[in-house]
């Protein structure tokens, strides 16, 4: 990459304020006009000492994923930080505390692990920070204020992110961490800058002044709301809750409702319920939330209510690890349920798609009436990356529902699947509405024909939904034609699938990548010819089994070359490159 | 089965460098951990002057490329600072609070510049060159073509006079009693010497000594002298000697003068404490005293003497090696403190 592309990762201990310094570096980063993408992992204890690493790639072009290895890994707390000391490359730095108040044993500072290409700099945050402030609390500023001075980042840009963050408390507080901020920059003009990471100037874009700094979750509240969402149920779980809570916020100021059921299965029925009456309704959760709603799921699909469900996958099963992400809920999404409940399911791949998925679902709801699922996963949820919004809303409003005939057949069995809609109180609308296996005016039938009509036209229904208009359901990248390997992803990932395949690109490998963000139903006849053009499909992907790699050599009977990880960390970009590699090293071998 | 034995080396320069891959090479099974407050592996300090012809990354100066100690399965601290060392608990403590146990340790810590306590005031006005961090600032400090004032002119501040003259730069030489130093010079070959010296184009000064340093605009600084001249230049380079980096061992419990007291196989009055370099003081039966034994090449000897004698030699340094400046046949100076 070309540019400015430096990776900067701060880690520390819950309560040392690690999240919040690199809040504010990828807020002020993007302020400044640079591309973010940002990932925080925290633990899931509320309190305690847990790790917490926020990592902020800082690009002038467009990247689609962090950095395998960052160029500034910065210590809030040296226990926590020694096992990431090797991701930082060769010649990039180690930011760490040098007085320390505990005495350590051998090995116990962060500076003993400091490998001899890597650049070591001590500065005492604390004391810094006591001088500046008058206590010690304000290390996590210092030690931003000492990178930012280090790499030679306008002190006034900070200033004003953190004049933002602290909009809402006493202007002392806003004053004590520029104090703390300004105290650590004037400790960096005085070092010997000895690594090799430079912070180029931000490209001057046009529209740099509309980018805004949004995670996968933001962008899922904007697209609903965009979209005109109506009604929100939903019930608190990581890593969804910030939707609820950011719609909680939002919903009432445009007179749209939110409220906080007693659990998910109340949570899915009265969003059922409420797109059944017409609204625009939605629920998020996580798998186990979507384990609980997959009865009412079903009822939808059968009702052919149109309702949206956003999943936020963590690492499962049960409880599981829920501050890990994890996209292990792809069967349970798609096939999740009893009896051949089809639904859509989109897998949005970056936050500019959260958005987009978000809204489309909606439409889609609507026009195809069954549930929609959006499944993100924690790593996209969190991620922050910087997006133009659009300048115009892209959303369709609600579509016009109402009898048509003289004889209302809520679920006539009509060529495309799709059946007139009535919402209830439309004149000429009365209808039944059941779980029930039903005819045509929705009243129960278990006749054999009709169940197999009613099923297929369920199926039938969805076909159309992989060329929806407006959303990407499937997009290859890189190379057009034949290629030697080709790498199919979905969700967060792919991200890093793409990094992996220019780099791939870059050393000559023939390579191609295609993404899949309709999950259900699959886009066949794309992947058909993805298939036919590659001699190798590698599916890299988060969970244990390779889920989508089952269902797509499942779907296609083809095979593929499964790439499964199940860290609770993102896939990293040279795990998947190391494989593109020894999968062409394998085809070329193959060849001669 | 027999624990390995964990060798602690200070200072990563020239001697603590050899040592620590003799050790290695000795006693394969050993734990080797360098501690230096240096930030940068290991480059020769001799090779520093390349900075004034455009040598400027310090990667084009590494002495080795840091993937040995990998290799040799050597932990090299850097940026920590040694403050403590208990020779009976045989521990080690550093600026940021850990404390390193150690089996056998060497120091090789160096010395540090040597400022008459008249310029100690002038210290921030004044470039020094002892690493990579103060050559680039003195670099960064220097117009093309610019004035250099070096005062007192040890053998290394001549070693740069020559490199500053012969990368374009002016140099004036405040001659003092430190001139020539580590060399012990008596007055007629000192005015054979500084006639040499003025032939190759430095400034000498002589006669006068440095009273103040005053930073000004356009040169940057001016040095007044106690006869009431001055001197406009860029930059001004004190080099008076060295003073052994001993501080932090007036806790260690051994035998010390100005530097660590050792015999002539380089181990301290502490069974477990050995030291090579600029820091130690080596016992010399012909001279019956303890005297350092300055320059590059003796530096590294020690080093790898200390070494195999802590895995078990038992050899013992050439005090009778001789220091040895002269006028050679061509007019130049030829030292052996230069001999690397």
């Amino acid at each position: 990459m070309n540019g400015t592309d430096v990776q900067f990762a701060i880690c520390g201990s819950a309560g040392d304020g690690t999240i919040a310094a690199g809040d504010i570096l990828k807020r002020t980063m993007a302020l400044m006009g640079y591309k973010v993408i940002a990932f925080d992992i925290y633990p899931a204890e509320i309190r305690g000492f847990g790790k917490c690493i926020s990592r902020v790639r800082v690009t002038t072009e467009q990247a689609y994923s962090l950095k395998h290895q960052s160029d500034v890994l910065m210590s809030l707390n040296d226990a926590h930080a020694i096992p990431h000391v090797g991701e930082v490359r060769d010649f990039g730095a180690v930011i760490y505390d040098n007085a320390p108040i505990a005495r350590l044993p051998e090995g116990g500072h962060v500076s003993a692990h400091i490998r001899p290409m890597q650049l070591p700099y001590g500065v005492s945050f604390r004391s810094i920070s006591d001088r500046a402030t008058g206590n010690a609390r304000g290390r996590n500023i210092v030690a931003l204020g000492y990178l930012a001075g280090l790499y030679g980042m306008p002190a006034e840009a900070f200033h004003q992110t953190i004049a933002n963050k602290f909009a809402t408390k006493p202007q002392a507080v806003t004053d004590a961490n520029v104090r703390a901020f300004e105290a650590g920059y004037e400790a960096a003009i005085g070092t010997f800058k000895l690594d090799d990471v430079v912070m180029g100037s931000p490209l001057h874009r046009a529209d740099g002044a509309r980018a805004v700094m949004m995670t996968g979750n933001g962008a899922v509240v904007r697209g609903l709301m965009d979209a005109g969402i109506d009604c929100y149920f939903g019930y608190p779980i990581t890593p969804a809750t910030t939707i609820m809570e950011r719609l909680a916020v939002e919903m009432p100021r445009r007179g749209g409702r939110m409220l906080q059921t007693e659990d998910e299965i109340s949570a899915i029925a009265a969003t059922i319920g409420a797109g059944y009456a017409g609204a625009r309704s939605a629920t998020a959760t996580s798998g186990p939330g979507l384990a609980l709603m997959a009865e009412m799921l079903g009822l939808g699909v059968m009702a052919e209510v149109p309702s949206v469900v956003i999943v936020s996958q963590r690492g499962g099963p049960s409880t599981g690890m829920p501050t890990k992400t994890e996209q292990s809920d792809l069967n349970m999404a798609v096939f999740g349920g009893a009896g051949d409940a089809r639904r859509i399911v989109l897998a949005p791949t970056n936050v500019e798609g959260c958005y987009r998925c978000a809204g489309l679902a909606f439409e889609l709801a609507e026009k195809f009436q069954t549930p929609v699922i959006v499944l993100l996963d924690l790593y996209l949820s969190n991620r922050y990356e910087t997006v133009i919004p659009p300048k115009e809303n892209p959303f369709e409003p609600k579509q016009a529902t109402g009898p048509q005939g003289p004889v209302f057949r809520r679920f006539e069995l009509t060529e495309s699947g799709v059946s007139p809609r009535a919402v209830p109180g439309q004149a000429g609308g009365v209808h039944t509405i059941t779980g029930l296996e039903h005819n045509e005016l929705g009243r129960p039938s278990d006749q054999p024909d009709n169940h197999v009509a009613m099923s297929a036209k369920r199926y039938r229904k969805l076909e159309p939904a992989t060329r929806y208009p407006g959303l990407t359901t499937i997009k290859r990248f890189g190379a057009a034609g034949k290629v030697d390997i080709g790498i199919l992803g979905w969700g967060s990932t792919f991200g890093e699938i793409l990094e992996a395949m220019f780099e791939a690109e870059n050393e000559g490998i023939s390579c191609s990548a295609m993404k899949v963000v309709m999950l259900s139903p699959l886009p066949v006849d794309e992947l058909e010819a993805f298939f036919a053009d590659c001699r190798v499909v590698l599916v890299p992907e988060l969970n244990h089994e390779g889920q989508l790699a089952t269902l797509v050599s499942g779907t296609l009977g083809r095979p593929v070359v499964r790439l499964p990880r199940a860290t609770g960390a993102p896939m990293r970009v040279d795990e998947i490159l190391a494989e593109v590699r020894r999968l062409a090293a394998e085809t070329a071998a193959a060849a001669e | 089965m027999t624990e390995s034995l964990h060798y602690v080396v200070i200072g990563s320069g020239s001697a603590g460098h050899g040592a620590a891959t003799t050790i290695r090479a000795r006693d394969p099974g050993a734990r080797i951990t360098m501690i230096t407050m240096s930030r940068l592996p290991f480059y020769n300090r001799y090779d520093l002057p390349k900075m004034f012809k455009g040598v400027t990354d310090w990667r084009d100066l590494l002495a080795e490329d840091p993937k040995i100690y990998d290799e040799l399965g050597i932990t090299l601290r850097r940026n920590s600072r040694v403050v403590d060392i208990d020779g009976r608990a045989r521990t080690i403590a550093l600026a940021h609070n850990e404390v390193i146990a150690y089996d056998k340790l060497l120091v090789c810590t160096g010395g540090g510049p040597n400022v008459p306590a008249i310029l100690e005031d002038y210290r921030p006005l004044m470039h020094g060159f002892g690493t990579f961090e103060q050559a680039s600032a003195t670099v960064a400090a220097l117009p093309p073509g610019g004035q250099v004032v070096i005062l007192g002119g040890d053998m290394i501040g001549l070693d740069i006079a020559f490199n500053l003259l012969e990368a374009g730069y002016r140099v004036s030489l405040a001659v003092g009693e430190q001139t020539f130093w580590p060399h012990r010079v008596e007055p007629d070959e000192r005015a054979v010497l500084l006639k040499s010296l003025a032939k190759t184009g430095l400034d000498l000064i002589e006669d006068r000594s440095v009273v103040a340093i005053e930073a000004a605009d356009r040169p940057a600084r001016r040095v007044h002298f106690d006869d009431g001249s001055m001197v406009e230049t860029d930059i001004v380079m004190p080099f008076f000697g060295i003073l052994p980096i001993v501080d932090f061992m007036l806790g260690a419990g051994i035998d010390m003068e100005r530097g660590v007291l050792v015999d002539p196989a380089l181990k301290s009055s502490n069974d477990a404490i050995w030291a090579a370099g600029d820091v130690c003081q080596i016992w010399s039966d012909v001279d019956r005293d303890y005297r350092f034994y300055h320059g590059w090449k003796n530096v590294r000897v020690m080093g790898e003497l200390a070494a195999r004698n802590m895995t078990g030699a038992e050899e013992t340094f050439d005090t009778a090696d001789e220091s040895v400046i002269e006028v050679d046949g061509n007019g130049c100076i030829r030292s052996t403190f230069w001999e690397h």
